[in-house]
């Protein structure tokens, strides 16, 4: 054969695989993409939480075992009510065999009412006889027709008007003062004489903050609020210089930002 | 036998370094004007190098007609591998004397003879393919170029694997480095038309149209070689169609059923 006749040949394949290849290419693009998506569906639908749980194991296998007794109602109706109750037991399955079972969520409507009309079928015949299956408790709700004659009948009632009570919680300062100078006696602690301190402090007793502030200061000396407490009577009481020495000894010796701020208020006299 | 139009048209495209198949294009002309000033220049060495098939042998072929009447330019467009040889070269063409046949030249008497002629003569010698030399020749090169009576104009391959540029002697002694490279579309065509043009082929240039020069481009990546060896091929099938089967070329199109076998043929594409 030529040369250039064979190169011919050659030209019609290359033609031939140039015009065909894109389309295989096509053709298997979308066959596999249709494949993913069909599996990535039921993986997607496999792995859902819904079809894990042990309740959604049954739910599913009595819209499935009810394809098969429902394929003759009728049937079911005049059967025996044990016999109804074996059909309908929802089978035992293992977490396996779920999770491997493809699950397409549609949910057949008209499937759903008949389901729901075997239901309607058992349940009073199913509890008088020595069945199983555990009975519900009878339902104490009113239904709307109840309910909407109970709201009836309390319109008709003339409302009376309620009694409120008043309650009273009051107290005075000074038995405040007295039952914390109590506590003081029996405890000794720095918080009820710090606490006094405060007392009388806000109700402008500064002789009295000052002294309580003192012991308080004096049973625990490390204690901000007492160093502050006794300045700031100090200052109120008019002694601002003994009040400005003691802050500042307290702010040498613990660096304390309240101390500084308080020493600079009252040196603008802002206290 | 009748001479074939594309018979014809087949034979523009044989690769050859002749002067007359040399096509000035604007990359060719820049390269040129920079080749021909270097060698005004006090240089000792000038590199042009790039891929085979960018016309470093074409620029080279085409330096030394334009100036073999005003200089003392000589043309090695063969390598003389042997280093006996290539003294023997250089001297004959100093001397304009032959050397006896037994005899061969010392090279520190060509040396000494070389630094005699200083700022008397000065002899350009153009190397075509000196990849090829040895590294001890390359060496003898360089010793004397630095006598400043001998100016070497060298093209160079480069290659994949190896940059030749970074050989020691390279790098330290060329002062001029010219680098070729493939076409671009626009060059290409130019260089396509050009060709056809010079032998009279008008009909047929005007009939390749943009995208076919693009394929081209596509196939031979803009090399001027390889350019060449795919229109002859292109042409060579023509030939065989006007002979054997002219209603196959009868359209006046540039068949790009043709383009295509030729690439087959040449490998460019798979079939």
């Amino acid at each position: 054969m030529n040369k250039v006749e064979e190169l011919e040949q050659r030209w019609f394949k290359y033609k031939i695989k140039k015009v065909i290849s894109p389309f295989l290419g096509f053709t298997a693009l979308t066959v596999v993409a249709g494949t993913s998506y069909y599996f990535y569906d039921i993986n997607k639908a496999s792995l859902s939480p819904f079809v894990l749980t042990e309740r959604a194991t049954s739910v599913l296998g009595v819209s499935m075992d009810a394809n098969k007794t429902m394929a003759n109602p009728k049937e079911v109706k005049t059967t025996e009510i044990s016999k109804v109750e074996v059909v309908e037991k929802p089978k035992v399955k293992t977490l396996e065999e779920v999770a491997l079972r493809p699950v397409i969520p549609v949910i057949d409507m008209e499937k759903e009412e008949r389901i729901s009309n075997v239901k309607k079928v058992r349940p009073k015949q199913a509890v008088a006889g020595s069945s199983p299956l555990v009975r519900a408790k009878e339902n104490n709700y009113l239904t709307p027709k109840e309910l909407r004659a109970v709201t009836k009948a309390e319109q008709n009632v003339i409302p009376v008007p309620r009694k409120t009570k008043k309650m009273e919680f009051q107290t005075t300062s000074k038995d405040y003062l007295e039952t914390l100078k109590a506590k003081f006696s029996k405890s000794k602690k720095p918080r009820e004489a710090l606490l006094l301190s405060k007392a009388y402090y806000k109700s402008a007793n500064y002789e009295e903050a000052e002294k309580w502030a003192l012991s308080a200061n004096k049973l625990n000396s490390s204690s901000e609020e007492s160093w502050l407490l006794f300045a700031k009577s100090k200052a109120k009481l008019g002694k601002r210089k003994e009040a400005l020495k003691i802050l500042v000894s307290y702010y040498k010796k613990s660096n304390s930002i309240k101390a500084k701020r308080l020493i600079g208020q009252i040196k603008a006299g802002r206290l | 036998m009748m001479t074939s139009t594309y018979e014809e048209l087949k034979n523009i495209f044989i690769d050859s370094v002749d002067k007359s198949a040399y096509v000035e294009l604007e990359s060719a002309v820049y390269n040129y004007s920079v080749l021909e000033s270097s060698l005004d220049k006090p240089l000792k060495m000038v590199l042009l190098y790039g891929k085979p098939g960018t016309g470093k042998s074409m620029l080279l072929n085409k330096l030394y007609h334009n100036l073999k009447e005003n200089r003392e330019i000589h043309y090695f467009d063969a390598p003389i591998l042997s280093e006996k040889e290539f003294l023997k070269s250089i001297y004959e063409a100093m001397s304009g004397q032959a050397i006896p046949e037994k005899m061969r030249v010392n090279f520190d008497a060509l040396l000494k003879y070389c630094q005699k002629l200083r700022d008397k003569r000065e002899l350009v010698f153009l190397l075509d393919e000196c990849q090829l030399y040895s590294e001890p020749l390359m060496e003898k090169i360089r010793l004397l170029s630095d006598t400043r009576v001998v100016k070497f104009v060298i093209t160079l391959h480069k290659t994949e694997n190896e940059d030749v540029i970074a050989k020691e002697h390279f790098k330290t002694r060329i002062w001029e480095i010219i680098e070729m490279s493939n076409a671009n579309e626009y060059d290409l065509e130019l260089y396509i038309q050009k060709k056809m043009i010079k032998k009279g082929f008008i009909d047929v240039s005007n009939n390749i149209k943009k995208r076919d020069i693009k394929y081209i481009h596509a196939q031979t990546k803009g090399n001027f070689r390889e350019t060449n060896k795919y229109l002859y091929t292109v042409f060579d099938i023509y030939e065989y169609y006007e002979r054997n089967e002219p209603e196959k070329i009868a359209d006046k199109k540039f068949s790009k059923k043709i383009l295509e076998m030729a690439a087959i043929r040449l490998g460019y594409i798979d079939e």
